[in-house]
């Protein structure tokens, strides 16, 4: 378990998510690939912290921030796929080619 | 410690602990239905089902999801073995004594319900996916409650690690200090094992709910898992609010013992003497008063611990 | 078999398990599973967290993600079309440009990870890591905490206005209406005023 390969594992992690994020139709599904991102990026902090900063507690720290930032990013994108589901009808991308209300 | 030990300390625990659940469950059954307990039936009677369940032929629905089916009581059990080896089984004595056992716990205890839904979801059938769901109406209600008592009990012990929160409990147990600790954390338990009041995931006004589908040797398994996180969440309790080890005379092991043979006395209890809730009634009765109320013990809690 | 050689052995199970299981999220059929996958990434770099001391938030990821994961599944099956995974599905866009996005954002961020040289600088304190985070998030850094935590209850209150169905004028999804069949038309009729609303639902139910 080396610093490389953490590194390499969190941005294969965060490869995928931007793969998923970019290709999928779905709201729910593009949810899915941003969290992978946060994933990749979670991974290296902690990666970060452990074998390059002495264990400096910031990183833990940057770590929780990146949690909130998931949580904020599940709750609000929920939210948003059911008032668009209510007033559209529409779980697509596609669907929302009009961006106006 | 060796690991094959572990496994087999953990697997005791847990095993005697289901057999003493299904005595006592018994028991009570027996109780309440007038008819003469005969201590050797009663005794005997868990061994002859669990037998008889191995040997029923196992059926199956239409197109299920087949390993997420058999991963759910493999699941549930290993969360239960989880948290019990973070748990001090006798002074200085733990499986593996986590400095962040009480997270340990809350983790493996969020991972039920995964366990529980998938339980539901892929049998490929109505009445399963809707305990399914019921169980995720009910687990996100209990699951406040369940961490902010937890988080109260290890206020004392300035510490996540469970041992230390038992050492903590020298002078008087949790359930004296707290006196809101043990019921909050008694009714989040009996939703975690949906066990009595709360079996609406596998409830008999859905035929079985997740489990409906399910016989034979997979249903024992089911079961068996089932009754492995009531004995989690009993084992839990009596080190965190029943002073664990603690106790006069008797050596640590043995009253840890007692303390959690009492808890699953006590749930058994409940379960045969009180009705079965309504889960959108349980569901505003924990966020409007559960929650709160979990909330005064923290605050009580942490001004005491000051 | 020595301390180091077994994390090697588990960090190799765990890592590799998390990058598969995040491949097969968006390799599978059916909605459940694909939030499931997801979730057997976040629990393979939980544990890789806590091979690196990182106890607590290795724990604290998993207790989150399990919960999330399944509040997941259940909007995919409330929204998709296909819940259960019994048929064959692929709902893509992009693929290709998607593809290459992906590879190449690893490739660079890889890249880096390997090429940059960054300070050789192990953990060595003994100190437990929990404590020293929990006096970081009440010391130092409060006000960062803190800023979570209001960042964390203004989006609490700011989801449940966008998706509670009792708006200030009605319901929420009044004057809304079937998704349009031509893309660029009007996709909902203007709402009708409010009074008539109240005759026609008399009407209706009477």
């Amino acid at each position: 378990m080396t610093l490389q390969s953490l590194l390499v594992v969190s941005a294969a992690l965060f490869g995928i998510g931007v793969y998923g994020a970019l290709s999928q139709q779905t709201f729910v599904m593009i949810m899915m690939g941003l969290e992978l991102m946060l994933n990749g990026a979670m991974l290296a902090a902690v990666a970060l912290w452990a074998m390059s900063t002495a264990g400096a507690p910031k990183g833990q720290l940057l770590t929780v921030i990146v949690m909130t930032v998931m949580a904020v990013e599940a709750a609000l994108g929920f939210a948003l796929v059911i008032g668009i589901y209510r007033i559209r009808k529409a779980d697509m991308t596609e669907k929302l080619k009009r961006l106006r209300g | 410690m060796n690991p094959v030990a572990a496994v087999g300390v953990v697997g005791g625990v847990l095993g005697a602990g289901a057999y003493a659940l299904a005595v006592l469950d018994g028991a009570a059954a027996r109780g309440v239905a007038g008819m003469p307990r005969r201590w050797a039936d009663v005794v005997v009677e868990p061994a002859r089902d669990a037998a008889l369940l191995a040997l029923t032929r196992r059926s199956t629905t239409e197109r299920p999801d087949a390993q997420a089916w058999a991963l759910a009581p493999g699941l549930l059990a290993a969360m239960a073995g989880a948290a019990v080896a973070s748990v001090p089984l006798a002074e200085g004595f733990a499986v593996a004594d986590v400095a962040d056992g009480i997270v340990l716990f809350g983790a493996a205890m969020a991972v039920v319900m995964v366990g529980v839904y998938l339980h539901g979801w892929s049998a490929n059938s109505p009445f399963p996916l809707v305990g399914g769901y019921r169980f995720i109406a009910l687990a996100l209600s209990y699951e406040m409650p369940l961490a902010l008592v937890l988080i109260a009990a290890a206020l004392p012990a300035e510490s996540l690690s469970v041992g230390a929160i038992v050492a903590s409990q020298a002078g008087s147990w949790n359930v004296v200090r707290q006196p809101l600790g043990l019921p909050l954390y008694l009714v989040a338990g009996m939703g975690l094992a949906f066990w009595g009041p709360l079996d609406g995931a596998d409830g008999a006004d859905l035929a079985g709910g997740t489990a409906a589908e399910v016989s034979g040797p997979a249903r024992l398994a089911w079961e068996l898992a089932r009754r492995f996180v009531l004995v989690a969440v009993a084992l839990m309790g009596a080190a965190v609010f029943l002073g664990g080890w603690h106790g006069p005379v008797l050596p640590g092991a043995v009253w840890m013992a007692l303390k959690t043979l009492a808890l699953l006395a006590l749930t058994v209890a409940i379960g045969h003497r009180v009705a079965r809730v309504r889960l959108e009634r349980f569901v505003v009765v924990a966020w409007a008063v559960l929650i709160p109320l979990a909330l005064v013990d923290v605050f009580v809690s942490g001004a005491l611990a000051l | 078999m020595s301390r180091s050689l077994a994390v090697d052995v588990a960090f190799v199970l765990f890592a590799g398990g998390a990058v598969v299981a995040a491949w097969l999220v968006f390799r599978t059929d059916s909605m459940v599973r694909a939030a499931y996958w997801l979730l057997a990434s976040f629990l393979g770099v939980g544990a890789v967290m806590v091979l690196l001391h990182a106890r607590f938030l290795g724990l604290v990821l998993v207790l989150m993600m399990a919960g999330e994961m399944t509040i997941m599944a259940v909007f995919m099956v409330m929204f998709m079309m296909n819940p259960a995974g019994l048929n064959p599905m692929t709902m893509v866009h992009q693929h290709g440009s998607a593809k290459v996005a992906g590879l190449v954002s690893f490739a660079g961020l890889a890249l880096v990870g390997i090429v940059a040289e960054f300070p050789d600088r192990p953990r060595t304190s003994d100190a437990d890591p929990t404590a020293e985070l929990g006096v970081e998030l009440l010391g130092d850094s409060m006000l960062i905490f803190e800023t979570a935590g209001v960042t964390l209850l203004a989006t609490m209150i700011g989801s449940i206005a966008v998706a509670s169905k009792r708006g200030r004028f009605g319901d929420a999804e009044e004057g809304s209406g079937p998704p349009p069949l031509e893309p660029t038309a009007r996709p909902a009729p203007e709402p009708e005023p409010a009074m008539e609303d109240h005759d026609h639902e008399g009407m209706h139910h009477g």
